[in-house]
């Protein structure tokens, strides 16, 4: 516990995230008390839905998301306020039409683009652990803003919220207060969705209020107490996701969740219709008490911090599972080597956990892939002005477009910044390149061994070479010239480097929902054409379109590895790059045949 | 002094016509009941007053300097403030928001104009109680005090007694009357309740779709819209 506490402030990115929070759940909290009041709680849903397809577009169009949204949202909260005045549309079904609408266009927004990537993910499930200075600056002044003007009006938005009938009677301009406060809910949720993801914001303004609804009496001690609990709240949940690992917006909902349901619990056995004894009646309440804060300081208190303690070895973290081996390979027993990803984990939608970025904060080489699914990291580097030893896999090789436009496919996509194809190290002699790469940064870390990791990082070049020729020579024996893939394609690298031809489900390798059944039928089509036996899954995939196009054309169902991402499994038996893609080469070789 | 005069005015609600050509107008000091059955726009005319919906035609206005900062209102209740987290002191203190010239802080003056209309209406020792654990007539009361705050000229009331019992109903309409007749409030209340409206008011307007009444409560008695709708319930 004191761990977690002494980490944050220590570390810079996990104190930028508790000014960050802090503000946001001040923010919601003042604003929730009204929405839930006015019965506009699902206006807090639904402008964060906006959000959501706000910023989708904003990416696809490559537009600065939150400046973009910003004044959508806002516009999106006027419409929703004068469609619920007006009654032509009653509340709840126009925020279910704006809110469904505007998931539907971020839907598609992401499909223009490379299906759904990592920023968008990150604004679904908020990414607070990796704000920037220049973000905190910006939620700084924005939040400022929204509690300094809720406070100047504090007076009119009771009146408002309590009986807009009179307030408007009596002379008060309860249109202007209306759109104040759609304003300041909107400017929040923007900012918010940011921090904590467009799908859980609405809950920060949600729960606190509805918590100290039970308990309070008054309008301020309500505004003061859900202030205070949304605080709390906040800072909990950081603290149990700096200590579990768990995503930190996530967390502080659960927290909020399980506050309600002790105000809930401890407020009910204390009211008279439950015992009508008093004294009973207050044992019983302390006893509630007592028994929410025994688990809240059980849970805070208990295990221990996920935090290794450091050894002296040369300690090399990397993301994804082809780099971590190529660094196991050079470092052997000298090296302490981590992998970000865990066996068996979506690389594209993975979220960096407090505990990961330390360990990329205090590693000796960070080792990384680059491309689109892995911005997070680059995001994480920013925030550590370049202290950190780095290996970059995409800088090291050549590099090949990502496939958007393809012929395989028939997908069109049109899209103007060029985007890398990221799974560099599938081709062999990439791999020896990237080895020799990573190498070298760790001997620059520790100069000491340098003579171990040399002869080390030649033995292993050596293999890769063999692969490398083995791979050569496999293919110039077959007779087919392609390969039919019903998943995702990441080893063009691969591929490309011995004339390998594929037909591919998916365009590159992006986690899109569907496949075109127009794709499909293609496929199919070659498979019966061309006497194809083998249709390729790739490993970690879901298998769904390989395994349908295998029942209509009874071909064989075989797995491709891209190394990027380790099944438990396979990781469990020790299973290495060159293993793997000695596998990867059995079976292309059996189904190019 | 007249202070709101009604000429020759149609309301309408959702585009049907709920009243045609009515004409009636109120003096300071006067106590007016709005009287008339369901759906014959008593409402739509009160919201029509206090500037909350427009008219379809005719002319309804303020007089001689009167202004909505000056009236109070009591609307009816909605189901928001059923479970409302405020504190009395809180909801008579919102009667004086739009009033007050100091953004952030309420004077002393507003101040000592809260506790002075707490106190008439017998709700001081409720002050700091949660609004929504009060029964309701002391809910009402509170609501007036409120109403008191907004506007010393004039209070309208929508269905004040709606959903009260008996005694407290009465109590209430004692309230209405002293404050109409020892603070020289002027009053405009809508009821469905024609006795009472008789018993307190000095003017009532009787709303039917072509051929309302208004005159003063003798005037009414002698009418043949008091004996058409009032009869039976007389003969009680």
């Amino acid at each position: 516990m004191s761990d977690a506490v002494n980490l944050i402030f220590t570390q810079d990115f996990l104190l930028r995230a508790l000014l960050v929070g802090v503000l946001i759940s001040l923010c919601s909290a003042l604003l929730g008390v009204s929405l839930v009041l006015k019965r506009f709680s699902m206006i807090g849903d639904g402008l964060s839905h906006v959000g959501f397809g706000a910023m989708a577009i904003a990416c696809a169009a490559n537009i600065a998301p939150l400046y973009f949204a910003l004044p959508i949202v806002i516009c999106s909260a006027f419409l929703l306020l004068r469609m619920s005045e007006n009654g032509k549309i009653k509340g709840d079904a126009a925020i279910a039409l704006i809110s469904t609408g505007a998931l539907a266009v971020g839907v598609m927004a992401t499909s223009v683009t490379t299906g759904m990537n990592i920023d968008i993910y990150n604004y679904m499930f908020g990414s607070i652990l990796t704000t920037t200075g220049s973000d905190v600056l910006l939620t700084a002044v924005l939040s400022s803003l929204v509690i300094i003007l809720f406070v100047i009006f504090y007076s009119e938005i009771f009146a408002v919220t309590f009986d807009e009938s009179f307030a408007k009677a009596t002379g008060t301009r309860t249109s202007l207060y209306n759109m104040l406060l759609a304003v300041l809910t909107a400017v929040t949720i923007v900012i918010g969705m940011r921090m904590m993801g467009a799908l859980l914001i609405s809950s920060f303004m949600i729960f606190p209020t509805v918590t100290s609804m039970r308990v309070c009496k008054s309008f301020r001690s309500v505004i003061v107490f859900s202030s205070v609990i949304s605080v709390f709240c906040f800072i909990t949940g950081l603290l149990l996701s700096v200590k579990y690992e768990t995503p930190t917006g996530a967390s502080v909902v659960c927290v909020n969740i399980f506050m309600f349901a002790a105000v809930y619990i401890i407020k009910t056995v204390n009211s008279k219709s439950f015992y009508g004894k008093n004294t009973l009646r207050r044992l019983l309440t302390c006893l509630s008490c007592l028994f929410f804060a025994v688990i809240y300081l059980f849970v805070m208190l208990s295990g221990t911090d996920s935090l290794s303690e450091r050894d002296n070895r040369v300690s090399v973290v990397t993301t994804g599972f082809a780099q971590y081996d190529f660094s196991r390979n050079i470092a052997g027993d000298k090296g302490e080597i981590t992998m970000l990803l865990s066996p068996g984990e979506e690389s594209h939608t993975y979220e960096p956990t407090p505990a990961d970025i330390t360990k990329i904060k205090e590693c000796d080489v960070f080792v990384y892939g680059g491309g689109e699914s892995e911005k997070w990291a680059e995001s994480i580097l920013d925030t550590f002005d370049g202290s950190v030893r780095t290996v970059r896999m995409m800088d090291v090789v050549d590099l090949y477009e990502e496939v958007h436009d393809d012929e395989h496919t028939g997908h069109t996509h049109g899209h103007e910044e060029t985007e890398y194809d990221e799974h560099v190290w599938t081709s062999p002699l990439n791999a020896a390149e990237i080895t020799r790469e990573i190498s070298r940064a760790i001997i620059e870390a520790d100069g000491q061994n340098a003579d171990y990791y040399r002869d080390n990082t030649e033995k292993y070049i050596a293999e890769l070479k063999a692969l490398d020729e083995d791979f050569s020579k496999a293919v110039s024996q077959v007779e087919k010239d392609y390969i039919v893939v019903g998943d995702r394609f990441p080893l063009r690298y691969l591929t490309e480097r011995y004339g390998i031809g594929y037909y591919s489900a998916f365009p590159g390798c992006s986690a899109q929902a569907e496949a075109n059944p127009v794709t499909i039928a293609g496929l199919i089509d070659k498979i019966n054409n061309d006497n194809i036996s083998v249709v390729f899954k790739v490993d970690l995939g879901t298998g769904k379109v390989a395994g349908a196009i295998s029942e209509s054309t009874g071909a064989e169902i075989r797995t491709l590895y891209s190394c990027h991402v380790i099944s438990g499994e396979d990781f469990e038996k020790g299973e290495g790059y060159i293993s793997l893609m000695r596998k990867n080469l059995e079976n292309i070789s059996y189904a190019m045949k | 002094m007249i202070l709101i005069s009604c000429k020759n005015v149609c309301l309408s609600y959702e585009n049907n016509t709920v009243i045609e050509n009515l004409n009636f107008s109120v003096g300071e000091g006067d106590y007016l009941c709005i009287v008339g059955e369901n759906g014959s726009g008593k409402s739509t005319l009160i919201k029509s007053m206090l500037g909350l919906k427009g008219t379809a035609s005719g002319h309804l206005h303020m007089e001689n300097g009167l202004t909505s900062k000056e009236i109070g209102y009591l609307p009816q209740q909605t189901t928001v403030q059923k479970d409302f987290p405020a504190s009395v002191y809180e909801v008579v203190m919102s009667g004086c928001v739009s009033r007050r010239r100091n953004k952030l802080f309420f004077t002393s003056a507003e101040k000592s104009i809260v506790s002075e209309n707490m106190k008439k209406l017998g709700i001081l020792n409720l002050k700091s109680k949660c609004y929504r654990e009060l029964s309701g007539g002391q809910q009402q009361r509170v609501l007036l005090a409120r109403a008191l705050c907004a506007g010393k000229k004039m209070l309208l009331l929508d269905e004040p007694v709606t959903g009260l019992d008996p005694i407290v109903t009465m109590e209430l309409y004692n309230l209405i009357k002293m404050i109409n007749k020892e603070l020289g409030v002027t009053i405009i209340m809508v009821s469905h309740d024609l006795h009472a409206a008789v018993a307190n008011a000095d003017h009532i307007l009787h709303l039917n779709k072509s051929d309302s009444f208004f005159g003063t409560t003798e005037e009414y008695l002698k009418s043949d819209i008091y004996r058409k709708f009032g009869g039976e319930s007389a003969d009680e």
